[in-house]
């Protein structure tokens, strides 16, 4: 079985597992919710562009990193305290 | 049915659709029909049921369905031939009271065979505030005339008694005339064209037609969506109104060739009129549906059959009776439109298929500004600034989101020249011009919003006055996609006294930005302003949402944007991390400003952490 993407940045692997498209690094297992397992940044969403941005003083953008190879893989806005948003694509 | 045939009768209910629109925009005389296109037409069935979806907002396809059903419901036994019944009440099928329904029965031979729907959003509806959007608002009574059902057109015969009534509520009720009379002219060559293409190919191929045509979409959405991986989605949108933030959330589910919209956990129904309806809510995510599932589908009840929708009642996305809701199409109805629009994406982005139909948001939040007053001839003006349909392309999976190029629900949207909105209130434009670094950062990057600044000029009061219901000025909107970072929130800016003279300065009456101005700008967000004296308004739209990591853009592309005005050298560095200069893209110093980025990403603690 090869690789099925399940997003723009990830797939699961033979192996059943959720990996980073660019580089195959694991996020656990297939059909689970995979952002815990990846690096976080969360920082005001003021900081996400220039100027036009400065009013988002109270809402966070929310990166998840791939631990193996840094990849962007997902971006959200939240407030600080809101559950990650769960995406789960049956393979 | 032969092909062929089957083919000609389904372009010719595209074209009768397309004509009546035409009517449409010909008897209308404002610039929120004409300009920005704030109008539907459709098609339905005996039962109301949709049969040929037309252009405009989208929301509408389904909701004048329903229009047409609780027609049916009401004057069962009591519909002639040559009637119009108009409904624009939210709890029976309208967005909110200013988009006033017009459905009209078609009948042959003396059988009711189908029905023509259309709406323009009016040029006033006797709420609290001129032009319908009603911040102050807090029950549906105050949001002008409301009407379940009611008969407008008997046998061809206008009925000047109800006509008269309603004219009587409303403020300008010349121009409510003109848009009622430009939606009776539009359903009457719906008609006209409905009954040449019967008697033509007769009646009974035409409704065989029009049945395979039904059918025929619900096979190829739902082929469509067996191609596509089971799964669910989460999208989430925050809108905050004077202090209060209210979450729009949407799981998707798609299992087989079934979709799901569950807006379990949304928040309560507000206080203020951004509130939307059960049908409100359906309609919101087919706005989305319709162009980005079933772009080689005819939109008709065939798409409607596989989906279902989970809406909690007393929420902001199926408020109940009296909650005010003159503010849905802006409020929650965009959420419903853009959460969806998030959802549908991602389940594209999971198709290797179908990933290239995948977008960010496009344009999440619209900023509508109506103005109000006597203008430049003593005239009542009272209309948008169509501005708001400029809107902002999400990125695409392929492709930067366009600059002011937009938005989903509506793909026919657009605004007015600034000579336009001159010539109908009493005001110049201070400048009007896409605003850098409005669009959500990514590989591809979002599009640009709009800015704008208006003064007062002429004005025979010394001003006019405008209504701002902005929400989305603390939160972006218009979700990214795939890494992509959402677009930059809207901003509203009174600023006070414009020409004020500080230090014995002079000062440039026509500033060109924002900066420029040298009165104190004062942030505003929702209710009723002045323009008067030297104040200015000065409006920036948000923008739309980005695809993918910043940092896989191509440096040659920043270095574009950079040269164009679109993205700022900073943002270009801080984000991108690429480093450019007059004379191009600093290769090294853009290969080490990105591996420092890349680094201090991968220290960044473990969400689980």
């Amino acid at each position: 079985m090869s690789a099925t993407r399940i997003s723009a940045t990830l797939a699961v692997n033979e192996d059943r597992a959720i990996a980073c498209l660019a580089c195959g690094h694991a996020l656990g297992p297939a059909g689970a919710p995979w952002k815990e397992h990846a690096r976080l940044d969360e920082q005001p969403m003021q900081g996400a562009g220039g100027a036009p941005y400065s009013n988002a003083e109270r809402v966070l953008l929310r990166r998840f990193y791939c631990p193996g190879c840094s990849a962007l893989l997902d971006t959200e806005s939240a407030l600080a305290g809101d559950p990650f948003l769960t995406d789960i694509v049956r393979v | 049915m032969d092909p062929i045939t089957f083919s000609i009768i389904r372009h010719r209910l595209f074209r009768v659709i397309d004509e009546a629109v035409i009517t449409l925009k010909h008897v209308s005389g404002s610039a929120i029909t004409n300009e920005g296109h704030d109008l539907m037409v459709s098609l339905y069935r005996a039962d109301g049921s949709l049969l040929m979806g037309g252009v405009g907002f989208l929301h509408h396809l389904t909701s004048a369905a329903e229009a047409c059903k609780a027609v049916i419901r009401r004057f069962e036994g009591d519909i002639g031939e040559g009637d119009v019944f108009l409904t624009n009440c939210p709890y029976t099928a309208a967005l909110h009271t200013s988009d006033i329904y017009l459905v009209a029965p078609i009948h042959h031979d003396g059988r009711l065979v189908a029905w023509s729907a259309c709406f323009v959003h009016v040029y006033d509806i006797g709420a609290m505030v001129p032009g319908g959007f009603s911040p102050d608002s807090r029950d549906i009574f105050t949001e002008g005339f409301s009407s379940p059902g009611i008969k407008l057109v008997e046998g061809d015969t206008m009925r000047r008694d109800v006509m008269d009534t309603l004219l009587n509520m409303v403020r300008a009720p010349e121009m409510v005339a003109l848009d009622l009379s430009s939606m009776i002219a539009a359903n009457n060559v719906a008609r006209e064209r409905m009954v040449a293409l019967i008697e033509k190919y007769g009646a009974e191929p035409v409704d065989e037609a029009c049945a395979a045509l039904v059918d025929q979409s619900e096979t190829l959405f739902r082929k469509r969506l067996q191609e596509l991986p089971d799964g669910r989605w989460e999208a989430r949108q925050y809108f905050d109104i004077e202090g209060e933030t209210c979450r729009v959330l949407l799981a998707m589910t798609k299992e087989g060739d079934e979709l799901t919209f569950d807006f379990t956990g949304s928040s309560p129904q507000s206080h203020y009129g951004i509130n939307c309806t059960y049908w409100a809510s359906w309609g919101g995510f087919f706005a989305p549906l319709f162009p980005l599932l079933c772009y080689d589908i005819t939109w008709n009840d065939g798409v409607l059959r596989p989906i279902s929708m989970i809406a909690p009642e007393g929420s902001v996305v199926n408020c109940t009776r009296p909650a005010p809701v003159s503010l849905a199409t802006v409020g929650a109805i965009q959420s419903v439109n853009n959460a969806a629009c998030t959802c549908i994406a991602k389940m594209l982005s999971a198709s290797e298929a179908y990933a290239k139909e995948a977008t960010a948001v496009w344009h999440g939040s619209h900023f509508a500004i109506f103005m109000f007053g006597l203008n430049q001839r003593r005239q009542e003006a009272i209309g948008i600034l169509t501005e708001t349909f400029g809107g902002a392309g999400g990125a695409r999976t392929w492709a930067d989101g366009i600059d002011v190029g937009g938005e989903i629900p509506n793909p026919i949207g657009r605004m007015a020249n600034v000579e336009t909105t001159e010539a109908t209130f009493p005001v110049r434009y201070l400048f009007r011009r896409a605003r850098p670094d409005t669009g959500g950062p990514g590989r591809w990057r979002g599009g640009n919003g709009i800015e704008f600044a208006l003064v007062q000029h002429d004005s025979p009061e010394g001003g006019i006055n405008y209504v701002v219901s902005g929400k989305g000025t603390e939160f972006s909107m218009s979700e990214g996609l795939g890494g992509g970072y959402a677009g930059a929130p809207c901003a509203y800016r009174w600023v006070h006294n414009n020409r004020a003279r500080e230090d014995g300065r002079n000062v440039n009456p026509f500033p060109t930005s924002l900066d420029e101005m040298t009165g104190e700008a004062e942030t505003i967000s929702w209710g009723v302003f002045p323009l008067k004296g030297d104040d200015a308004l000065y409006v920036r739209s948000d923008g739309g949402g980005g695809f993918g990591d910043p940092l896989e853009r191509e440096p040659a592309r920043v270095q574009a944007d950079v040269q164009a005005g679109a993205v700022s050298a900073e943002v270009a560095a801080r984000v991108y991390g690429v480093v450019t200069t007059a004379g191009g893209v600093d290769e090294d110093a853009t290969r080490a400003r990105r591996e420092a980025l890349r680094q201090a990403r991968l220290a960044t603690p473990v969400a689980a952490e």
